[in-house]
């Protein structure tokens, strides 16, 4: 148990690759704060699968793009689990659409929760663990920082200033004991890609040297890793889990 | 009101922890910076520890003066603290003796002036004006 008696807190974790994250977490030892916007149902369900299989996990409501809330939901995770040893900012959201046609609201929600989330609850959980000497903050990205997509600038954008907050982030934690890394998610098979994925088809997998679109779990055993104790001299990465896609080379 | 060994005691005590180090490494003359190794989000954290363990309140910049470290353009020019920045310096800093930094003001030295010896007094001073919660 790679993660026992850590207090991890993953926002998003209701559903997709947060969700795979808190069971893995939960396998590994770890009480998890399982929170979620609107996914009611579902939090409360991985909960309960959770704790049913003999782990510890609680739902907590919050919208990461709002401060306050998000405060409050660190104090209130703080009060019922202890001070937060992992914070996995998951919660991300997508608005494609083509520059021109792209509404500000469109711009703002993503840029908002996507990076506003993860300053609000970096922000809420930093200085306690900095204090205590020990923290792992993992920051969810996209292949799509760096390898775009049409229709995209405003996930891009967002995933983009996430990997440059993950470095200046790092280095101001690094002498605490606190890592602060990313994961850079290629293709995965979550609600989030379920459109892009019904429509393209098998065309998809022509630019994956591995064949196959990766799975919520790909992604949750690399967040086990950052976790871990395993990655203590890691700090300020982006690591690209993409089953290759990022390498360039399409099926002939 | 605590003697000033008593409080020169707790100050140690609250930079092993806060910065790591061990308690014979600490003496009234040790700067902060140079012999203990501290870095500026190392400052915010003595300032929290300092009052929760004093029952006191520290207003930002008042016992480590932010604005001079910011290099605001009236108070540090060409990596110097200007006339007014020496100014703003002993208003801020009435419990410091700066008159061997006044000879050559160097923002580099400034460091120098932030001994374990000078928080000390600055905690006295504020216990006994009475600045407590």
């Amino acid at each position: 148990m790679r993660l026992k008696d850590q207090n991890a807190l993953v926002t998003g974790g209701s559903r997709g690759i947060g969700r795979a994250i808190a069971q893995a977490f939960a396998v590994e030892g770890a009480r998890v704060a399982v929170v979620y916007r609107g996914s009611q149902e579902a939090a409360e369900k991985l909960v309960a699968e959770i704790n049913n299989k003999g782990g510890r996990a609680v739902a907590f409501q919050a919208d990461v793009a709002d401060a306050a809330a998000v405060e409050a939901c660190v104090q209130r995770v703080e009060q019922e689990l202890g001070p937060i040893h992992i914070l996995v900012n998951n919660a991300g959201v997508i608005e494609d659409d083509l520059f021109v046609r792209m509404k500000p609201e469109a711009w703002n929600r993503v840029i908002q929760t996507n990076l506003g989330g993860v300053f609000n609850f970096c922000h809420a959980v930093a200085f306690g663990m900095m204090q205590r000497r020990a923290g792992r903050i993992i920051n969810i990205s996209s292949v799509s920082a760096e390898h775009v997509n049409m229709g995209q600038t405003n996930y891009s954008a967002s995933k983009g200033a996430i990997n440059s907050f993950t470095r200046a982030l790092a280095v101001e934690l690094a002498k605490r004991g606190v890592t602060v890394n990313a994961i850079a998610p290629g293709f995965i098979e979550t609600d989030m890609s379920a459109a892009v994925r019904n429509k393209a088809g098998d065309r998809i997998v022509k630019f994956i040297p591995m064949r196959r679109i990766g799975t919520p779990e790909d992604i949750a055993r690399v967040a086990v890793f950052l976790a871990s104790a395993d990655s203590a001299y890691i700090t300020g990465q982006v690591l690209t889990v993409d089953g290759g896609l990022t390498l360039g080379a399409v099926a002939e | 009101m605590p003697t000033q060994d008593e409080i020169y005691s707790k100050v140690s005590a609250t930079l092993v922890e806060a910065l790591n180090v061990d308690e014979e490494d600490i003496k009234p003359t040790s700067t902060l910076q140079g012999d203990l190794g501290a870095e500026s989000i190392d400052f915010l954290d003595i300032v929290f520890r300092l009052e929760r363990e004093f029952g006191i309140k520290i207003p930002r910049g008042e016992l480590f003066p932010e604005s001079i470290f910011q290099g605001d353009p009236e108070l540090v020019q060409d990596g110097r603290v200007t006339p007014k920045g020496l100014e703003e310096l002993r208003a801020k800093m009435p419990f410091a003796d700066l008159t061997k930094f006044e000879q050559n003001p160097e923002v580099g030295n400034l460091s120098n002036l932030f001994t374990v010896d000078l928080i000390t007094r600055y905690i006295q001073g504020k216990l006994e004006n009475g600045s407590q919660n």
